[in-house]
């Protein structure tokens, strides 16, 4: 693994007509850690990845995955080598057994590891010769997880990867997802779940509208996002706050909720100058700072 | 391993349309064996033809089945991600996809004359192989192109059931524009074996119709080719 990008694009667009789902799209996945990627439905995260894989062109603008180019039909025929990836309806071909549809997904790939296999076909209890219609949806997931965990891949790509799955099981996913990432592999993974990303992801990059809303460390966000809710004793002077770093401010009565991604110090002094009569400082989730930034947006 | 898959994705089709000939071949064994007598007359061979007639329906039906599927239809159920995102190419999808379906209308051309010809001989009533290969010749030669026909409708056309009505309809609606207009070209008829039945006798004469069979067999080549590169350039 090279200290390069896992993956990276340049003004990547994707237009359906007059519908651009992705639009521009400047994206940096680093080697050897989680990087989550978050957004509403119909953000564009679905259409980004399946520009990376090959699977969809873009309409302008180029990437790479693992230092290959993705609009090369030959390149990304080779990226796929080497990255594992869970597409979100978990897809699969309903006519195969599980047995089958392992035996035909390890013929493709040199990084396959048979007992890693065996294990986790016993750990999800998956019936061998049952076929993959019959499997609820849990165990579908589960297999098609199986399918990329049995893998040695350079980068993990997982849409939605916990849907469908019970709280074990989303359990045993981010404890996988966190060891892969110590063995060294990138993981770019989409969810929903916040809760999750929050636990496990190392970045994070919100998608809207086609957009890069938010790209950051969980770390910086966790170190420089905060809420400050303040009370004046009179209506509070909204334009002294519209300062650098903060992002939204509302205003009710005698109080005032500001969001910062910076400046938090700054918020607090002005609130003091001003006499305000109670002032705190609360950190912010990634929950909120995810609605803040979408509802921003 | 995509031979395998695209052997488990047809099976049931190939098994279904490979159990249909050989039922209909027990029909040909059931006239036959009324039309037994001191020596082969001109109602055995009619039977031949009549029976390539009965053949060719069915088999264009099993074949324009055989062609269906593949990522287009997958992308309809929503399992297309899954082989988009294997180290293959698609072109390499499309070829072993539409190899292992000639090869399975291959079988289905093959089986039912063999069966024919091995019942007729133990009947003691045996048939011409000259003329049981005449007909397997016609019927793959120019049949082929049906199969290819299939193939470029399923990598145009979505819908899980829109392809294969669509593809039905192309296959009736050739048939009745160029027996109207174009009957020399007319395949359905070069596959049946109209073309080169004689009318007394009932049997396949002349020469092979070799520059037919090539010029339907490039057609089918073309519509190959023409099914990857729409795949190739196609958004899924």
């Amino acid at each position: 693994m090279t200290n390069t990008s896992a993956i990276r694009t340049h003004d990547l667009t994707k237009s359906y007509g007059s519908l651009t789902a992705v639009r521009g799209l400047n994206l940096s996945v680093a080697p050897k850690r989680i990087t989550a990627f978050l957004g509403q439905n119909g953000a564009g995260k679905s259409t980004t990845i399946k520009m990376l894989l090959g699977m969809t062109r873009p309409s302008s603008g180029d990437g790479t995955v693992l230092g290959k180019r993705i609009t090369d039909p030959a390149e990304n025929r080779e990226l796929r080598r080497e990255v594992a990836y869970v597409a979100e309806d978990k897809p699969l071909y309903g006519y195969m057994t599980v047995e089958q549809t392992i035996l035909f997904a390890s013929s493709f790939y040199s990084d396959w590891r048979p007992d890693e296999a065996i294990r986790l076909l016993s750990e999800y209890r998956l019936p061998p010769q049952r076929k993959v219609k019959s499997l609820s949806k849990g165990m579908r997931t589960k297999l098609a997880l199986l399918l990329a965990f049995a893998r040695r891949p350079e980068l993990l790509i997982l849409d939605e990867p916990s849907e469908g799955l019970d709280p074990v099981a989303i359990e045993h996913l981010l404890q996988t997802l966190v060891t892969r990432a110590a063995e060294g592999v990138a993981i770019f993974f989409s969810s929903h779940q916040i809760s999750e990303v929050e636990r496990v992801a190392d970045h994070v990059c919100i998608l809207e509208k086609g957009g890069l809303l938010l790209d950051a460390s969980l770390d910086h966000l966790r170190q420089f996002y905060r809420r400050i809710e303040l009370v004046f004793p009179f209506p509070p002077p909204e334009r002294e706050f519209q300062i650098t770093g903060v992002e939204r401010i509302q205003t009710k009565g005698h109080r005032m909720s500001v969001f910062a991604s910076s400046n938090a110090e700054d918020v607090v002094e002005r609130a003091h100058n001003l006499n305000a009569v109670s002032v705190e400082v609360a950190p912010v989730g990634l929950r909120d700072i995810f609605l803040e930034t979408v509802k921003e947006n | 391993m995509l031979w395998y898959k695209a052997w488990l994705e047809t099976r049931s089709r190939f098994l279904t349309s490979l159990a249909t000939l050989t039922i209909f071949c027990a029909f040909f064994v059931r006239h036959a064996q009324g039309l037994i007598g001191p020596g082969w007359t001109a109602d055995h061979n009619r039977l031949l033809f009549v029976t390539q007639q009965f053949l060719v329906i069915m088999w264009i039906l099993a074949a324009v089945l055989l062609g269906m599927g593949g990522i287009v239809r997958e992308k309809a159920i929503g399992i297309s991600s899954l082989t988009l995102s294997l180290p293959v190419s698609r072109a390499r999808l499309l070829a072993v996809r539409a190899g292992t379906g000639v090869l399975e209308a291959i079988a289905l051309g093959v089986a039912p004359w063999t069966i024919i010809f091995l019942v007729s001989f133990l009947a003691g009533v045996p048939i011409l192989i000259s003329q049981v290969v005449f007909y397997v010749a016609l019927l793959l030669g120019g049949g082929l192109t049906y199969f290819a026909m299939a193939v470029l409708v399923s990598s145009l056309i979505e819908g899980e059931y829109t392809a294969p009505a669509v593809a039905f309809g192309v296959v009736l609606l050739t048939a009745i524009i160029f027996d109207a207009w174009l009957r020399p070209f007319n395949l359905w008829r070069m596959v049946t074996g109209d073309f080169y039945v004689d009318r007394h006798t009932y049997l396949l004469s002349g020469h092979f119709p070799w520059r037919g069979t090539l010029a339907s067999m490039s057609g089918a080549a073309v519509m190959l080719l023409a099914s990857i590169r729409v795949i190739q350039r196609r958004d899924f």
